[in-house]
């Protein structure tokens, strides 16, 4: 577990080093506020309504769409790696696994999930 | 050797750390200034060749001084070069504003996650296989100790970099949704939707690499897939494909164009980050670059060659005695590094954005079924050969 210390080490300095810059700034940059300076930018007219509507359901169809591929990628990688010891059983049953994925690809498509207008 | 006490291993990967930082931090502004030339060569003018300033003074002396560079031919090139100084000057001086409306907390929080993202990948990468130096013995505590070729080499290597460098959307649609205003929300919504779609090619296209060479570990895989060792040569084949695949997966991961739709100007003004300024924009900027980085630092090891000269397994044509050429190199890595920066700049200049509809289309009617047949050719070859 060692070889992990590193990794941490230079997460924190990441996070670090934004809010030390933050600071430094601080002491250097102007500030003169005013109410429409803070406002929401929307091309120079008042804003009218909140921003936070509702949003296309296209956007959440791509994120289960997603979910989906993505658990299937996680499925891949062990077998990608153990591939040659796994010899002909891993390819017989990662073949099954794809034709039954990719079944489920054809209905999305099918189904005109994945048009986008 | 001994093995190393915790005190050693934290003053060495401090070192290496602040060795690739300063790495990095010099190639972000290069990288800025350079695509400011590209795009101005490409289209037939000069691109920056001076700084702002008065008749008097420092600026001016300085703007003096580059008229004279534009008369060398090589140099003419690189007059133009303090405009990045200027850059990050006028981003820290610049007044810091956050809206009214915003979300103080998660506004602020947003520029940090996609800044330790695209940072925290950087540990994970190897520069080269195995150690670049010894420290001198003299020195107390770190000396003798080897100075290796990529800060922490874990053998998840490769899963690690999918893994945090997935943490970056947060980053974007955080500060997007923080923001409450519309423009911002709607970049963040169309630039979520964007990077999950790719992501799927992405690590798709990643797939055959592990497959040929049966490991994580991000220097094992470089150096197999790079030298060929008990790959069949048809290799070639999968690997050919997946880079292209990657590459464009990159391009969009990264936001660039021509798949820029989260900042597409002409629609949604800046994107997610429409209501930042000063160095909180500073920082998401920062990150899209070293991301850029990333994506031709993966590229390049595992399917452009890596640390040797021949990509795709074609190393073995020259033999290990030929000196130089026949050995693995920093400098052919970083070499390769920059050509896939070149490419990302070349591409602007070229290409127009293209429209969300093709966007999503070319991710989930093309890339995803062509990475699926890819996979599936170096699964056979893998097994037959």
């Amino acid at each position: 577990m060692r070889g992990y210390a590193p990794i941490l080490l230079l997460v924190l300095i990441a996070a670090l080093l934004p809010v030390l810059v933050w600071s430094l700034s601080r002491l250097l940059r102007p500030r003169f506020p005013s109410a429409a300076k803070y406002s929401a930018y929307e091309c120079g007219i008042t804003a009218t309504t909140e921003a936070r509507e509702k949003f296309s359901v296209r956007y959440y169809l791509v994120a289960v769409m997603f979910l989906v591929f993505d658990v299937e990628t996680v499925f891949l990688m062990p077998w990608a790696i153990q591939m040659k010891e796994l010899a002909a059983f891993g390819l017989i049953e990662m073949g099954i696994f794809l034709f039954l994925l990719l079944f489920g690809y054809g209905y999305i498509w099918s189904k005109g999930a994945l048009t986008w207008e | 050797m001994p093995p190393m006490t915790l005190l050693q291993t934290i003053a060495m990967g401090l070192i290496q750390i602040v060795a690739v930082l300063i790495v990095v931090f010099i190639m972000v502004p290069l990288l800025t200034f350079a695509e400011r030339k590209v795009i101005g060569y490409a289209q037939v003018r000069l691109g920056a060749t001076r700084t702002a300033g008065g008749r008097k003074g420092f600026t001016a002396s300085l703007n003096r001084g580059m008229w004279a560079m534009g008369k060398v031919p090589v140099l003419s090139f690189f007059r133009g070069l303090p405009v990045f100084v200027a850059d990050a000057v006028k981003l820290i001086t610049k007044e810091d504003i956050i809206p009214a409306k915003a979300d103080r907390a998660v506004f602020t929080l947003a520029p940090i996650l996609s800044v330790v993202a695209a940072f925290g990948v950087f540990s994970a990468i190897a520069y080269y296989p195995g150690v670049m130096f010894y420290m001198p013995k003299s020195w107390p505590l770190i000396g003798g100790l080897p100075f290796n070729g990529a800060i922490a080499d874990v053998n998840v290597g490769l899963l690690f970099i999918l893994g945090l460098a997935s943490v970056g959307v947060y980053g974007i649609v955080l500060g997007a949704w923080a923001s409450n205003s519309k423009y911002p929300l709607l970049g963040g919504l169309r630039s979520a939707a964007q990077i999950v779609s790719y992501e799927v090619p992405l690590t798709l296209s990643l797939l055959p690499a592990v497959i040929l060479a049966g490991t994580l570990n991000f220097k094992d895989m470089s150096v197999i897939l790079s030298t060929g060792q008990g790959m069949s040569p048809l290799a070639v084949i999968p690997l050919f494909i997946g880079f292209f695949i990657y590459t464009t997966c990159g391009f969009a991961e990264t936001n660039r164009v021509p798949f820029d739709l989260p900042e597409a100007e002409t629609e949604l003004v800046a994107g997610f980050h429409t209501e930042y300024s000063g160095m909180k924009f500073g920082f998401f900027y920062l990150a899209e670059y070293a991301n850029m980085i990333v994506v031709s630092c993966l590229a390049t090891a595992f399917f452009f060659g890596g640390y040797y000269l021949l990509p795709f397994g074609l190393q073995r044509i020259i033999p290990a005695s030929v000196p130089f050429l026949g050995h693995p190199s920093f400098l052919f890595f970083m070499a390769k590094v920059s050509l896939l920066l070149f490419v990302f700049i070349w591409v602007r200049a070229t290409l127009p954005r293209y429209r969300y509809d093709q966007l999503m289309d070319v991710g989930w009617k093309y890339l995803i079924p062509l990475s699926l047949v890819n996979l599936f050719i170096a699964a056979v070859i893998r097994y037959a050969f």
